[in-house]
């Protein structure tokens, strides 16, 4: 029984793709640019003329699942497939699911896919059904990191990295006004 | 083992290694992982997806590799993999792999070959060398072999160089960064180890440390803190971090340089006792660089980055207690290149910033024994030609584009009339693509080396399919100066299909030569008859040494366990085969965050070391040559094109590592094709849109590519990554997609190094 949560020191990302490639090798993800369950949105870009530029310092945001306390994807599935692991991982029961696609368009993050094989919608479930359930501590995006950015595990443990990470800086949670009380933190 | 004849990436297709048990049997799988270690195995390896040569586990379930994780051990690497070091699982498995011995049975570029046994393979070789030998009385060096970057080089060197007897070896040094390790060496005696983190101010000219990895200085980029100046004529994912982004016309960053120094001797910033203990000749280059005026508004009308910048940078730079100015790791670009690393050398050596922490450091590499090779001595075996007219150049590696001159001019004092390639993409990997082919087809023989149908093994008369890096075990290594290592290479899953490693390949085929070519030898060597005649003929081929496969008595695990064990002991024999990796804190490294290690401790860190050694600003040598003797500014070098033209620079993607990552499927996912940069405003002039597919001609040749207009490129400069335009059918991921861009940039190529210089092309620009 854990609580789990990743933060991230997210102005460390040079956007390289280890985590992408990772994840998908990990889990087995279809191959296919748009089939992901985590990618990489470029948030500043550059203005202006090339001799002028007016350059902010890149900054890349992960973006996957946020594990939300309060899932809007959850309360929307149709089937009652999505639930919550006793990690408060939200999870599908894949044979429930019927590819209606309102978790889909529910997720504030768009951070669902069809996956095509299995005919389900999927998206980052900290690698519980591979890693974790090995019994392996870390996510395959996490221990790839060259820049060590992603920071993961239990939040209900005050010892835990991420609960010290999270005491000792501050963060903020993407779309707070939507009211998902997101597992995921961004390290200002 | 289970050998996946049929397509497995078709069986793989929209899913990747894992989901193959994911959908079988992947639920016993993770219940058996944590108690059994039957079914499931952890195996230490060191990539070998780019140069890096990061260190990994591999997850082996049931002989098939589910998946790469990085070590923790590896002071270089830092325990991180890259996207690249993530899918090389999509290297051993990808279907377009060379799976068998291959004879050619149509013209040489059709791709028509006929499967053979390898004896059948060996059997073509040596019937095809000894005819060639003995036409060429015993020169081996008719034979020239190359030979990419990675482990086995040595080896292979051994083989052909040492055994077989030939001289003419190139590398991909002339095609790389060879200037850069001369000019270093020629300076300070050594070619060093760049500190980047314990840097607090660093340069970087043109390397593009995040869109180009190199451990550990890209990862230690990222964590220090210190402050980043980036030049480019491109802003790079590198520029858009730095604290100072400095835009700059192509090939001017030795204007930049030099003016460096003029403020800093002019203003006296420079490290005055350093250089009065180490510098040689410093009053040859303070009287030339004052007198040649390199002031900073000279440099700003060379550059275009303002005269107020580069005083100031040269400022902080010089009042900074560790500078760095980073010397680069990537192809020559211009024919100044010599120049332009000698200076960086020297704006490190002025501020002090050798032999110490935050600079060039000497540090202390373990220095693994050599075995020993018996060499014979072929008296008919002629010299090298490929430095003539080259100042210094690599002994080892040679100039490739002027040797590919040499060959198809017919200029050389003798013919070349066979060529053995290995791990060497030669008909993508150097300026003007259409002289290798020349040079290809006028061989008698062809061999290749590789793991993939590459360009230039639908060249090849046969094809040796090689195993991947996998595969097979490899020789001990030695890496870093600063936190040295020992790693090793463990071999992971067994060679797939009929692949060998290299070594068993040249075990079979010195078995297969020795005999027929010594009677070439016997033939033409008066030496050898000598010797024949006091020893008799087979005493005088073993101590001659003329058995070729004589290196291979023993497999590769044998010869590591002798050579490791004897040398540093059993425990450290065990740590390269459980954990691949060595030094002496493994036991007691740190973890200082988030699976993020401290190696060495500070104090152990080899920053500072005795040694005697020079600055030297004045190489005499290059007078005599009529080159410049100190670092110099020519009119030539000043950035020139018409009114509508455009230079060609080159580089890569970070998913890329020239074109041997090509067909990998997973990486395809992110660039499948390459664009052209163009800058926004030049591409509107030409009426050019984002996507629009484009004509790009230079004076050898022309390429069709999408554009990507962009404000990230300095007007009359486009850009577009190396490492595509695959002509290969048999690749079939990559097989003309995008476009290579030795097809179009021109063939020239400095004396000093004879290096080829790959921003030196103009080319022209019009939508299709």
């Amino acid at each position: 029984m854990a609580r789990y949560g990743m933060a991230f020191d997210y102005k460390l990302c040079i956007n390289c793709h280890a985590c992408e490639v990772a994840c998908k090798e990990e889990n087995g993800i279809d191959l296919g640019a748009k089939n992901h369950r985590l990618w990489i949105k470029e948030e500043a870009s550059v203005e202006g003329d090339f001799w002028n530029l007016k350059r902010k310092k890149a900054e890349f945001i992960q973006m996957q699942c946020q594990e939300c306390e309060d899932a809007p994807c959850l309360k929307a599935c149709p089937n009652g497939a999505i639930y919550k692991d006793e990690n408060g991982i939200v999870r599908l029961h894949k044979e429930r699911c019927d590819l209606s696609r309102t978790c889909m368009s529910a997720c504030p993050y768009d951070a669902r896919y069809v996956d095509q094989r299995d005919k389900v919608t999927d998206k980052c479930i900290f690698c519980a059904d591979t890693r974790l359930s090995r019994g392996e501590t870390t996510t395959a995006c996490q221990i790839t990191c060259p820049a060590k950015l992603r920071y993961f595990g239990d939040l209900d443990d005050p010892k835990s990295e991420i609960s010290q990470v999270l005491k000792q800086r501050e963060y903020f949670t993407l779309k707070p006004e939507a009211k998902t009380k997101p597992k995921l933190f961004y390290l200002k | 083992m289970k050998v996946i004849h049929t397509s497995r990436r078709r069986f793989l297709k929209g899913s990747v290694a894992l989901s193959v048990y994911a959908t079988s049997s992947f639920a016993t799988l993770s219940t058996t992982t944590k108690t059994s270690t039957k079914t499931t195995k952890t195996v230490s390896y060191l990539c070998n997806m780019c140069r890096n040569k990061c260190a990994g586990f591999a997850r082996v379930e049931k002989d098939f590799i589910t998946k790469l994780n990085p070590n923790q051990y590896f002071p270089k690497s830092r325990n991180m993999l890259c996207p690249k070091g993530n899918s090389a699982i999509q290297a051993v498995y990808d279907e377009d792999r060379l799976k068998y011995p291959l004879i050619r049975i149509g013209k040489r570029g059709d791709g028509r070959y006929k499967k053979v046994t390898w004896d059948e393979a060996y059997e073509y070789i040596k019937d095809k060398l000894v005819k060639i030998i003995d036409e060429q009385k015993d020169n081996r060096s008719t034979v020239a072999y190359c030979n990419g970057e990675g482990f086995n080089k040595d080896e292979y060197i051994k083989f052909f160089g040492s055994k077989f007897g030939s001289t003419n070896f190139l590398d991909e040094g002339s095609i790389c960064l060879n200037t850069k390790l001369g000019a270093t060496s020629l300076t300070i005696g050594d070619v060093g180890e760049m500190d980047v983190a314990g840097s607090n101010f660093l340069i970087i000219s043109g390397a593009n440390r995040y869109e180009s990895l190199i451990t550990p200085d890209s990862v230690d980029m990222i964590h220090s803190k210190q402050k980043l100046v980036v030049l480019d004529p491109r802003c790079t994912i590198t520029a858009t971090k730095a604290d100072e982004y400095l835009p700059l016309l192509p090939g001017t960053d030795l204007a930049f340089c030099l003016s460096m120094i003029y403020v800093a001797i002019k203003d006296e910033l420079y490290d005055k006792s350093y250089v009065k203990e180490y510098f040689k000749d410093f009053d040859k280059l303070k009287k030339h660089i004052l007198s040649e005026k390199y002031t900073p508004s000279w440099a700003e009308s060379k550059t275009n980055i303002p005269a107020k910048k580069i005083k100031q940078i040269t400022k902080e730079f010089f009042s900074s207690s560790n500078p760095l100015y980073y010397l680069g790791r990537r192809s020559v670009w211009s024919k100044n290149d010599f120049q332009l690393r000698r200076a960086m050398v020297l704006i490190n050596a002025l501020a002090g910033s050798i032999n110490k922490k935050g600079g060039i450091i000497f540090g202390k590499p373990f220095v693994l024994k050599n075995e020993e090779v018996n060499e014979p001595l072929y008296a008919n075996a002629k010299e090298r030609f490929d430095l003539d007219e080259i100042v210094y150049g690599s002994q080892k590696g040679g100039s490739w584009l002027n040797f590919r001159d040499k060959v198809i001019n017919k200029t050389s004092p003798y013919p070349i009339k066979a060529m053995f390639i290995r791990k060497h993409n030669l008909m993508q990997n150097m300026p003007n693509i259409s002289k290798t082919k020349k040079m290809l087809e006028m061989m008698d023989l062809v061999v290749v080396l590789d793991t993939m149908p590459s360009d230039t093994a639908m060249m090849a008369d046969v094809i040796l399919p090689e195993c991947t890096f996998l595969e097979r075990e490899d020789m001990v290594v030695s890496f870093n100066r600063l936190e040295p290592s020992l790693a090793l290479r463990n071999q992971v899953i067994k060679p797939l299909y009929e692949s060998k490693s290299m070594q068993d390949i040249l075990a079979g085929l010195g078995k297969k030569l020795s005999k027929p070519m010594f009677e070439v030898s016997a033939k033409y060597d008066e030496d050898l008859q000598d010797s024949i005649k006091e020893l008799g003929k087979k005493k005088a081929f073993i101590e001659g040494g003329y058995d070729l496969s004589e290196l291979y008595k023993n497999d590769i695990s044998t010869r590591n366990k002798k050579l490791i064990v004897s040398q540093f002991g059993k425990k450290v024999y065990d740590s390269l085969k459980t954990k691949g990796i060595w030094h002496p804190y493994i036991d007691k490294q740190k973890e200082l965050f988030n699976n993020y290690y401290q190696y060495y401790p500070e104090d152990k860190k080899f920053y500072t070391v005795k040694r005697k050694y020079k600055v030297k600003c004045y190489l005499k040598k290059l007078e005599k040559h009529g080159f410049d003797s100190l670092p110099t500014w020519r009119d030539s070098y000043d950035f020139k094109v018409s009114k509508d033209e455009f230079r060609l620079i080159t580089g890569r993607y970070i998913t890329t590592t020239q074109t041997a990552t090509a067909n990998n499927i997973m990486l395809k996912e992110f660039e499948e094709e390459n664009h052209i940069w163009i800058n926004s405003h030049d591409a509107k002039r030409l009426g050019i849109q984002k996507g629009d597919r484009v004509v790009v001609m230079s004076s050898i040749s022309s390429i069709v590519i999408k554009a990507k207009p962009t404000n990230k490129i300095a007007p009359n400069v486009v850009w577009f990554s190396h490492g595509f335009g695959i002509n290969s059918p048999q690749m079939t991921t990559s097989f003309a997609k995008g476009a290579s861009d030795n097809e179009i940039i021109e063939d020239k190529f400095e004396k000093i190094y004879g290096c080829a210089t790959m921003h030196e092309t103009n080319v022209s620009i019009r939508k299709l």
